[in-house]
């Protein structure tokens, strides 16, 4: 890493094949089908959650969670289902095979790693696959 | 899995000296940024003349990996005494100057994209594509920890970092059997050469989870431990004269693929190499297939759109780019290809 030198300014002209020579191209349009990606999916998955280790067993373990949760709220729904308090420690991975970004959603991860229409969820107290 | 004739590589782009090129290009790219504190919190005495620091910083880096340096360049030039003793590096964050939040585990290179295509929405047409610093904002107290999920040390990121990786092995061959073959200090190795910027010490390494571009292998896979595990049986290779290549990019699962839209949502799918009738999978088509509104299909192919474009590492990436060769060439340290799609402007 070194201190920046000064910024090499050039414009960059696009790739021709991304783009029209039909100029009267609508920025409205663009921003009308931003806006329909950003429509949260209502749909809902199916997680089943699994113990591993020495970590409490659930009495209920299957859940239907909305799609577009962020893995970040599964993992808080889990701690209050499982009456855990803050700082006590919880480690939640996908297929026992790798701990997912928090930030990443329950759609993004069903669709890539569902299995039998469920999204297994372990969890344990300690660190496992690490 | 049913094996599909891999295309010939059209091009040069898939020998393995190209292969390499495109990964220390990918590794040696840089964004410049400009951190500057918080007015409203830089302590009494700061000497508010020298309160920006500029740097270089790698794509493939990490926030927490900056702070070490920044920190120095702070309590040698610009804290006093009394305020560098106060400063508690643990409370620190990061906001872009518009006041977007900055993920502690994004990659460098992915909070600049991230932030290009957003402004590719606001910013007037004149200035969108002048290479800009990254203005960061750091403030140094009372950190959101609920929307940073992470907290900001190097350990938190590398156990982030590690993840990312297993994600993607997963991703592309349906277990992380490469990844958990790997030795302790080579895992270890991988997030030495990110924090050392090292391209070396890091694809020693990296060369063993990720996929080449080659439909064989020139040399037999490094020997080790590791590879027993997930040595195919020689009566599986029908072919004697050329084995199937197990670690080529052309037959993995799916590649690992974001596309990451202005102010979201990212997106996520299996992206396998081939399509159906055994030609690759571009770039034209995989958006053309989950964009279909910014990247409207067309006869024509490839696909052909006048309303957005996607950067990959920074680069406008043309629609024959195959989604494999991304794979093997254009993903960063852990193992993702990131799309970021931004708008074009009306001409």
């Amino acid at each position: 890493m070194a201190p920046m030198a000064s910024p090499d300014i050039h414009n960059r002209a696009l790739p021709s094949a991304w783009t029209s020579l039909d100029s009267g191209s609508s920025m409205q349009e663009a921003l009308d089908a931003l806006e329909s990606y950003k429509k949260k999916d209502p749909s809902k998955v199916v997680v089943r959650f699994k113990a591993v280790g020495n970590a409490p067993i659930m009495k209920q373990n299957l859940y239907k969670i909305t799609a577009s949760n962020r893995f970040q709220a599964v993992i808080q729904f889990l701690r209050k289902e499982l009456g855990w308090k803050a700082g006590d420690p919880l480690f939640t991975y996908i297929n026992l095979a790798f701990a997912p970004a928090p930030d990443d959603t329950v759609s993004n991860l069903y669709k890539s790693f569902a299995t039998e229409g469920h999204l297994i969820v372990n969890y344990s107290t300690t660190a496992a696959w690490g | 899995m049913t094996t599909l004739a891999r295309p010939s590589p059209s091009s040069a782009f898939a020998t393995p000296a190209s292969t390499t090129l495109f990964r220390r290009l990918t590794w040696e790219g840089t964004v410049p940024l400009e951190i500057r504190v918080d007015s409203k919190e830089l302590p009494a005495n700061s000497d508010r003349g020298l309160e920006c620091y500029y740097v270089q910083a790698p794509r493939v880096s990490y926030l927490p990996l900056l702070v070490p340096e920044l920190k120095r360049f702070l309590m040698d030039v610009v804290f006093d005494e009394a305020a560098a003793r106060l400063i508690k590096e643990e409370d620190w964050w990061f906001e872009s100057e518009d006041g977007n939040l900055l993920k502690w585990h994004w990659p460098v290179g992915l909070l600049y994209d991230n932030h290009a295509i957003t402004q590719s929405v606001r910013a007037a047409p004149s200035s969108a594509q002048q290479p800009v610093p990254l203005r960061l904002v750091l403030h140094l107290a009372s950190p959101p920890t609920d929307k940073l999920l992470l907290s900001p040390s190097a350990e938190a990121c590398k156990q982030a970092f590690m993840g990312q990786m297993k994600e993607a092995d997963f991703i592309r061959w349906g277990n992380t059997k490469r990844m958990t073959g790997l030795r302790k200090a080579e895992q270890d190795g991988l997030w030495e050469g990110i924090r050392e910027h090292n391209f070396d010490e890091y694809w020693r390494v990296a060369s063993k989870v990720t996929p080449t571009t080659t439909p064989t292998r020139p040399q037999s896979p490094p020997p080790g431990n590791s590879t027993s595990l997930h040595t195919r049986p020689p009566s599986a290779d029908q072919n004697t004269g050329s084995a199937p290549d197990r670690d080529g990019a052309y037959n993995v699962r799916s590649v690992p693929v974001r596309i990451y839209l202005p102010e979201g949502p990212i997106m996520q799918d299996l992206v396998p190499p081939l399509l159906e009738d055994g030609s690759a999978h571009t770039l034209g088509h995989f958006l053309a297939a989950h964009l279909p509104l910014l990247f409207p299909p067309t006869p024509n192919d490839p696909p052909f759109a006048d309303l957005a474009f996607p950067l990959v590492q920074g680069v406008v990436a043309p629609p024959d780019t195959e989604m494999a060769w991304l794979g093997a060439c254009m993903a960063g340290a852990d193992g993702w290809v990131n799309v970021c799609v931004g708008l074009l402007r009306d001409r």
